[in-house]
């Protein structure tokens, strides 16, 4: 893609009733050539912690065994047989908030992810759900965690939005209960976290604020000349982390330019300013989604992930209107049999939220009679296949949007047994313009997912 | 007996040999693990835990896994290994393969090259924020860091060598009025950093650059010194730096002089001319082109504040292809961070460009623990070392402890200052580090006095609050151990958690965190289940846990949490359990110590002080290098504990021999890849 200018060329309207009305995206542009410009292809991911009920998510899995403990086997205790290939969506307890718009997602089962021994089984769950790098592939690191799939899309299509990717986290972030390892998905590269905004107000005044930035560049010659200079005074391993000074300052060189250029657009996104007032946690993630979904729109990046919370998480939560007095998602995780119905709707809350997601998406209208959810394609996963057992196979997956190309749009697809997570992947890069015969340790692509 | 003789012998010898090492290994070691490890760590296909001894054949090769002979040496020590079940060890036995393993242990590091380096990292928030106030001078914060837990009134004086008996703190996560302090308007702060898992949040793995956090020191830059109140009231060096000189002919030499000064203090090294020239030539092109001097130098120094040079601590690339001394600037900045959280001062500075610091480490601790700024060693240090985090997200159940809370506030807004000014005093005071397991004294405020003793809050106060020290002739309370902060945070809502409190004693106090529990692990039966409604939270575990594999773990973290039980989910002293039975705290520490009561817990762990010393030392000493300490800092370690043993473990001899420690003084840097380099000379192991 060389024309970057293209994202000016985008505006907003209000319309009579306050609602966001976006003007079709570069409707009526044309380039010298005389086609039209097709919209940007994007995709998210949306990751939720500890796992799920099999039972109320999976179909085929009610009358399953609930898991109680003991056996070490972190694999599947039920087998609902059923047969690999497509099937008719069942909406599923868990699955009902996606009715509106069963149409547009594809539920994909039987896909299994390889625990690397010798970390808390927690700790590879989110960090590695986006690299899932073959275990002990990668050296000097307890995590199997590699650059994201996020991060090697983005270096495909995020070459001209302002951000190349997007993080956000719905970690409210009180206690800083867990490390990095927990708290992140996405990873610029083993040990190297890319950071999620987690507070409404700040991610808003990043991304829409109007701030003056451009004064930044004049010190940006400086310091990256006192990083020439410095580099050389360093040890061969600093070197190589150091470079993450050059491209963190490049990056923002691009930022501001291409902010620049997008300046008055961006400040007629219809976007109340979040409050710093404290929000229930549905209300919450709404607002974040919001941003998310805003980004997505505007151009100000075509990738993003969002994380609903850390792994393990023990923090105890009313989850506003769920609960009335505070439950730790993790620790009722370990004890399904009594948290069953208390469980069910901590997923079916994240699947709420989701779908508010999806929804939206599939409301704002692009180019060609498509919506943004037609050009996105969004991931919802877990990096456990049960909050119990903790298992690492038969994921709970949720792909939606994509547009004509999800030929399983309103089915669900069942993989063989053993079908890496990375297939998934692999198959989602392909479809965004990645050239690669493999991604991480994937066997081949999840066909007939997409066209 | 021969044998014990011949091996004293040899330890008291220098000339230990690698043929002796091997004989001892052949004759003592090797037959003791066939007889008591190989059943389930030997070379079987079912090796427990990873630990597997079957494929050390000589103490060479023993000598060449210094994790797993870390790790092994730590099992025998405290008794977590053979298993109870096992045959056991005798105790002569015990002592003379303790005494071959250290031996090799020691023996593999004698000829060292390669100490692990924490990697170039950039400064953490705390971090940041406290080099900016002191680079500046500044009267005021930079942005509120709720990673302080406490706001301290003015009592910190650690010169006068005494803890006030009244202090006025407050607790700022709980208390947002605790957040109102002067501090620079319009300068917003980027998110905390986390802690490693048993690490801090200094930890130099943990702490990468991404153009999120770029972004925001680039504004942080701008912001700071255009913030109205960053002026010539509010910055202490404005009229050295910020002000225009008197005589305007000598503008372009005062620019030079000026940032000289600056940038070696804010780069915490001299700076070299071509950087220099860089920084003047923007602050000459900025006033040739007609802008005034005051912000032509602030823009000097925003870019100061956005450069890696400041951004960044490392150290240089070392010369050799082995481990060598830190030079005194490295010196100096690992002391400032280590203790200060923030960059070296002038001092440190100026005794580093004479190469005088290496000879002074000593008396500039001592200094420098007597400067107001050790509190922020005291804010970073301690919280993260005791996990006090944790106390926030800590919420009892509302029905059964409606006492906890008060207006819209909580009590362990109060708790969590306790442990703190417990461990404050003992650093001030330079008291036995044996005062955090048990004190005479503890420091409460009113309303945390009352909670113990009647608990519930009296004059409940959220904001300034003052704590009176307490002299303490029940020894059930005082230290870190046994308040009620680490008591209510290792709790559930409902109910106590023993092996949540077993494993925070184990990481805390012994330094050796227990491995992460399987994936399977089953949850304990609630009370409320009629069957077990009349069991001890003893008993129901018992029942519970039937999986020998977990027996290997829980025999270390069971007695350890047990014998806390006394103290309920919202730390308050309870003899019988709600369902009438009598709490049973009896356990043994290590398979070693015996109690019956947490007096006798108490004692135990201070039979084992040097333990915990080591285990104490190493916190510190993985603080001031921001990284994980192994093996290889073993002689180290064993270094800061034998000096400060004779005069009872004081806390500033222990700080003081943590910075004369080889692994603090030395670092690791080539400049080739020592992983791939063909030139790379032999290890030395």
């Amino acid at each position: 893609m060389t024309k970057s200018k293209d994202v000016s060329r985008r505006g907003f309207l209000r319309g009579a009733s306050g609602a966001v009305l976006s003007l079709p995206f570069l409707e009526g542009l044309t380039f010298a050539t005389g086609s039209a410009l097709a919209p940007p292809q994007r995709i998210a991911f949306y990751y939720v912690p500890i796992g799920v009920v099999r039972r109320g998510f999976f179909p085929g899995e009610a009358q399953a065994t609930i898991p109680k403990f003991g056996g070490g086997k972190m694999k599947s205790i039920f087998d609902a047989k059923t047969k690999v290939g497509v099937h008719d969506l069942e909406l599923t307890p868990t699955l009902k908030p996606l009715s509106k718009i069963q149409d547009k997602i594809s539920l994909v089962t039987g896909l299994d992810r390889t625990f690397q021994v010798g970390t808390d089984v927690h700790a590879q769950c989110a960090s590695c759900f986006l690299s899932s790098a073959a275990p002990f592939s990668i050296k000097q690191s307890a995590w199997p965690l590699d650059r994201t799939l996020d991060h090697l899309i983005a270096d495909q299509i995020g070459g001209s939005t302002p951000f190349k990717t997007l993080e956000f986290s719905c970690n409210s972030h009180k206690d800083n209960l867990e490390s990095i390892y927990f708290d992140n998905i996405s990873w610029y590269g083993t040990g190297h976290v890319a950071p999620s905004v987690r507070d409404p107000k700040l991610a808003y005044d990043r991304l829409f604020g109007t701030s003056e930035t451009k004064e930044l560049r004049n010190v940006t010659d400086l310091v990256l000349a006192d990083a020439h200079s410095l580099q050389k005074e360093l040890g061969f391993s600093d070197r190589q982390k150091f470079s993450e000074y050059f491209d963190s300052v490049r990056a923002i060189e691009l930022q501001i330019d291409r902010l620049e250029k997008m300046k008055n657009e961006l400040s007629n996104v219809p976007l109340d300013e979040p409050t710093e007032a404290h929000m229930p946690r549905g209300e919450y993630m709404r607002v974040m989604a919001d941003l998310m979904v805003a980004a997505l729109q505007t151009g100000l990046t075509n990738v993003a992930t969002m994380m609903v919370g850390p792994e393990r998480w023990n923090t105890p939560f009313m989850f506003e209107g769920l609960f009335d007095k505070p439950k730790s998602h993790h620790q009722m995780s370990h004890n399904q049999k009594k948290y069953i119905q208390h469980l069910l709707k901590v997923d079916r809350f994240y699947m709420e939220q989701f779908a508010y997601i999806v929804e939206k998406m599939d409301s704002i209208e692009e180019a060609n009679g498509t919506t943004l959810l037609d050009n996105t394609l969004l991931t919802y996963g877990s990096g456990l296949g049960d909050g119990s057992t903790h298992q690492y196979n038969d994921l709970p997956i949720v792909v939606a949007g994509g547009g004509n190309r999800l030929t399983t749009a309103g089915k669900q697809l069942n993989c063989p047994d053993g079908t890496p997570l990375a297939n998934l992947w692999l198959t989602q890069a392909k479809a965004m313009g990645v050239n690669t015969p493999r991604f991480a340790d994937s066997t081949g692509v999840v066909s007939g997912l997409l066209s | 007996m021969r044998i014990l003789v011949s091996l004293l012998f040899l330890l008291s010898n220098t000339a230990w040999t690698l043929a002796q090492e091997e004989t001892q290994y052949k004759t003592i070691v090797a037959p003791i693990l066939k007889a008591q490890c190989f059943k389930c760590h030997g070379k079987t296909d079912n090796v427990e835990g990873d630990f597997d001894l079957g494929e050390i054949a000589s103490s060479k090769e023993l000598a060449a896994n210094a994790e797993l002979l870390e790790q092994l040496i730590e099992v025998i020590d405290t008794r977590s290994m053979p298993p109870e079940e096992e045959n056991g060890l005798t105790e002569i036995e015990r002592e003379q393969v303790l005494n071959v393993l250290r031996q090799i242990l020691k023996e593999s590091f004698s000829t060292l090259t390669d100490f692990p380096q924490s990697p170039i990292r950039r400064m953490n928030r705390f971090q940041y924020s406290n080099s900016v106030e002191d680079l500046f001078e500044l009267d005021r914060i930079v942005f509120p860091l709720p990673e302080r837990m406490m706001r301290a009134y003015g009592y910190y004086k650690p010169s006068t060598g005494k803890m006030p008996d009244v202090v006025k703190v407050g607790s700022r996560p709980l208390g947002k009025s605790q957040m109102i302090q002067p501090r620079l308007g319009g300068v917003s702060p980027f998110p905390q950093d986390l802690r490693a898992e048993h690490g801090f949040d200094n930890r130099g793995d943990h702490l990468s650059l991404s153009p999120m956090l770029m972004e925001a020191y680039l504004k942080l830059s701008r912001s700071i010194v255009e913030s109205p109140d960053f002026n010539s009231k509010s910055v202490g060096i404005w009229g050295r730096f910020f002000a225009s000189p008197k005589d305007e002919s000598k503008t372009n030499e005062q620019v030079s002089v000026r940032l000289r000064w600056f940038l070696t203090r804010a780069f915490r090294r001299p700076v070299n001319e071509e950087v220099l020239s860089r920084y003047c030539e923007l602050v000459i092109h900025q006033i040739e082109n007609g802008t005034e001097f005051e912000p032509a130098m602030k823009m000097a120094a925003s870019a100061a504040i956005a450069s890696p040079r400041f951004l960044y601590i490392f150290d240089g690339v070392t010369q050799s292809k082995v481990a060598e001394k830190v030079d005194d600037f490295e010196l100096a900045s690992r002391l400032s961070f280590f203790l200060w959280g923030s960059i070296p001062d002038e001092e440190l500075l100026e005794l580093a460009s004479n190469e005088n610091l290496s000879e002074a480490i000593k008396s500039q601790v001592a200094r420098m623990l007597d400067d107001e700024k050790s509190k922020r060693f005291c804010d970073s240090f301690a919280p993260q070392w005791l996990q006090l985090e944790r106390i926030i997200s800590a919420v009892p159940d509302r029905q059964k402890f409606p006492e906890f809370y008060f207006a819209k506030f909580r009590v362990s807004m109060h708790m969590m200052l306790e442990p703190l000014l417990i461990f404050e005093t003992v650093l001030i005071e330079n008291r036995s580090i044996r005062d955090l397991i048990d004190s005479d004294f503890t420091y409460r405020s009113e309303m945390l006095n009352a909670w113990y003793e009647q608990g519930k809050p009296v004059k409940a106060k959220p904001a300034m609050i003052p704590f009176s020290r307490m002299k303490l002739d029940d020894r059930r309370f005082g230290g870190v151990v046994t308040n009620a902060a680490v008591m209510t945070m290792t709790s559930s809502p409902t109910r106590t958690q023993p092996i949540t409190r077993g494993a925070w004693v184990l990481t805390a106090i012994f330094n050796s965190p227990p491995e992460p529990p399987p994936a399977d692990v089953p949850a304990l039966p609630e009370p409320e289940d009629e069957s077990i409604s009349e069991l001890t939270i003893r008993e129901r575990f018992a029942a519970h846990r039937k999986q020998a594999t977990c027996a290997g773990c829980h025999v270390k973290i069971d007695p350890l949490g047990f014998a806390l039980e006394n103290f309920g989910p919202t730390g308050l002293w309870r003899d019988r359990y709600e369902n009438g039975r009598e709490v049973d705290s009896a356990g043994s520490l290590f398979r070693e110590h015996e109690f019956r009561s947490i007096v006798q817990f108490k004692d135990a762990i201070l039979s084992e002080d040097e333990k915990f010393a080591r285990a104490f030392s190493k916190h510190l000493l993985a603080f001031a290098l921001a990284r994980e300490i192994g093996p290889a800092d073993a002689g180290s370690l064993e270094q800061i504990v034998s000096a400060s043993k004779s005069n009872n473990f004081r806390m500033r001899d222990l700080i003081s021999q943590v910075a004369l420690s080889d692994s603090f003084r030395t670092k690791y840097n080539p400049a080739v890849d020592m992983n791939h380099a063909d030139t790379a000379e032999p290890k030395g192991r």
